[in-house]
């Protein structure tokens, strides 16, 4: 039970550093669907579908207008979180060009954390917070970063995991930065020591824990296997989507069942039974690391190791290069490439099966996105060839 | 006393939902009126059997960390002083089910483990008793 899309066209800006764009976030959006729309060999007019994720404030009706479509039959946004929807977006693209409800979907993330706010920082003010957010307002749980430090302490309590093991999906990421010329951490090199010296943000995560805030834009074509014959490039095949979580998350993603996990083991099950594969037949991965300690816990859900395996799994660079035990964010992730919302790993997953990337694997037949694990619904997508 | 992350920090708006845990100066946790099941925070509907009329089962207020975060970056100006600070995730000794949240005072440079036993605390506050934490050993 899958779609039948395919991507056909790949797009990006540059990728900037927090409030270095030129341009604002709007006009951030409209450059990269021209580029994935130019890549893809199309109009950009003909361009009928519009989705992202995470209430974008660039509407698909003011983007429509701008960019001349001819016409909008097609618009969609998944509720709830930000990161952790880049695969939903994906699949609702998939769902419309397999229902026929568009011919040309674009997905898209666009963000400028210098023009609008960042998310580092919060935003609670006036004398009273909001009932509904006082639960964890009042006690200085603002942030992601803080969520995610306390599911991943847990994790690392309960399957004896050290800090070691977040440095080393820390260190793959840069490593593989070094080989990527979009990557704002190319020509940062990062080494054990320099990680353990950096400064706390919140324990367990040190600086180089934390993805940094970024602005830019990437976006991908979707279109059918039939309509993607007529263009230039290969199609990459939407293999499997899964979106979802298991029962009982609602507003509390502290409580038992979830404390020492970031709600991958329900949406990977789901992505494995409409794949017909599993993790270890996967051939490259991209993991959405907002912070290191969730890719930690999502690669053990999605079942590419024990959790009590989990510290010698990664040890010793097993996840650098393309060479790699488990070839991983080789365009350098969310920490080494850009932070642009985790849309970037789209863009890179789909290079790997085109055989484009700049760390390219061997084989890439089964290429793995993971959105943002640390917030629910989860999702996450596998592309493979068209 | 002093609040925990700074008699200047944000106070809580009220409302049906959160106004027990803000102000009961007890541990409280909304229970079912029909099937008696826990949960929390509280919401409008009960998840277990979907009923919608409650009662607040007051917990002795002894409890043990399931999880901590030590913050030391701060996101907001007026915790700039307070860095670092600790959150808690606890679970309640006699309403098993439900993980609660809240800081921890006076243990700073105490190691802290999942599994330490901690018990409650409040900071009186205006119209408010907020639930806080310290060690219990």
């Amino acid at each position: 039970m899958h779609g039948s899309a395919v991507v056909v066209g790949v797009g990006e800006t540059q990728y900037y550093k927090r409030g270095d764009a030129p341009q604002s976030e709007f006009a951030l959006a409209c450059e990269t669907i021209r580029r994935a729309a130019d890549d893809a060999g199309i109009d950009v007019r003909d361009i009928d579908g519009i989705v992202s994720y995470m209430d974008q404030r660039n509407t698909p009706v003011r983007l429509a207008a701008s960019l001349g479509l001819r016409k909008l039959d097609f618009t969609a946004d998944p509720f709830s979180g930000g990161g952790n929807n880049v695969g939903a977006a994906i699949q609702l693209a998939d769902a419309a060009i397999t229902a026929g409800y568009a011919k040309h979907v674009v997905a898209f993330r666009a963000i400028a954390q210098g023009q609008f706010g960042r998310f580092g920082q919060a935003r609670a003010q006036g004398a009273r917070a909001m009932a509904l957010l006082s639960w964890s307002t009042i006690y200085g749980l603002l942030t992601a970063g803080a969520e995610c430090a306390l599911h991943t302490r847990r994790f690392m309590h309960d399957h004896g995991i050290s800090q070691e093991a977040l440095c080393d999906i820390v260190l793959a990421c840069y490593a593989n930065a070094q080989r990527n010329p979009r990557a704002l951490r190319k020509g940062t090199e990062l080494t054990r020591e320099k990680y353990h010296d950096s400064r706390w943000i919140v324990e367990p995560f040190h600086l180089y824990d934390c993805c940094p805030e970024n602005d830019g834009a990437a976006a991908v074509v979707i279109t059918s296997p039939e309509r993607a014959r007529d263009l230039r490039p290969k199609p990459v095949s939407i293999v499997a989507a899964a979106q979802g979580l298991g029962p009982r998350f609602g507003i509390a993603p502290f409580q038992p069942r979830w404390l020492g996990g970031s709600f991958y083991a329900d949406a990977g099950e789901t992505l494995w039974q409409r794949a017909g594969i599993r993790a270890a037949d996967v051939d490259v991965v991209q993991f959405y690391e907002n912070f290191s300690g969730p890719v930690m816990m999502a690669m053990c859900e999605m079942g590419f190791c024990e959790p009590g395996e989990f510290e010698a799994f990664v040890a010793g660079g097993a996840l650098e290069g393309p060479d790699a035990r488990l070839p991983f964010n080789t365009s350098g992730g969310n920490l080494g490439e850009a932070y642009i919302h985790g849309f970037e790993l789209v863009n890179e997953a789909v290079r790997q099966v085109r055989g484009a990337s700049t760390c390219q694997v061997a084989k890439a037949e089964a290429s793995l996105v993971v959105a943002g694990p640390g917030y629910c619904p989860a999702s996450t997508v596998l592309f493979g060839p068209g | 006393m002093t609040r925990i992350l700074g008699d200047d920090w944000l106070l809580p708006d009220l409302d049906d939902l959160n106004r027990e845990w803000f102000t009961r100066g007890r541990i409280c946790i909304q229970s079912c009126g029909d099937c008696e099941a826990v949960q929390h925070p509280p919401e409008p509907v009960c998840h277990a059997c979907g009923a919608s009329k409650f009662t607040w089962r007051e917990s002795a207020g002894q409890g043990r960390i399931e999880s901590f975060a030590v913050i030391h970056h701060p996101v907001h100006p007026l915790l700039a002083k307070q860095c670092p600070y600790t959150l808690l995730v606890v679970s309640l000794d006699d309403v098993p089910g439900v993980n609660v949240i809240g800081n921890l005072n006076g243990a700073e440079g105490v190691p802290l483990e999942v599994g330490q036993p901690v018990r409650a605390i409040f900071e009186e506050v205006q119209d408010l008793s907020i639930p806080q934490w310290e060690l219990a050993s």
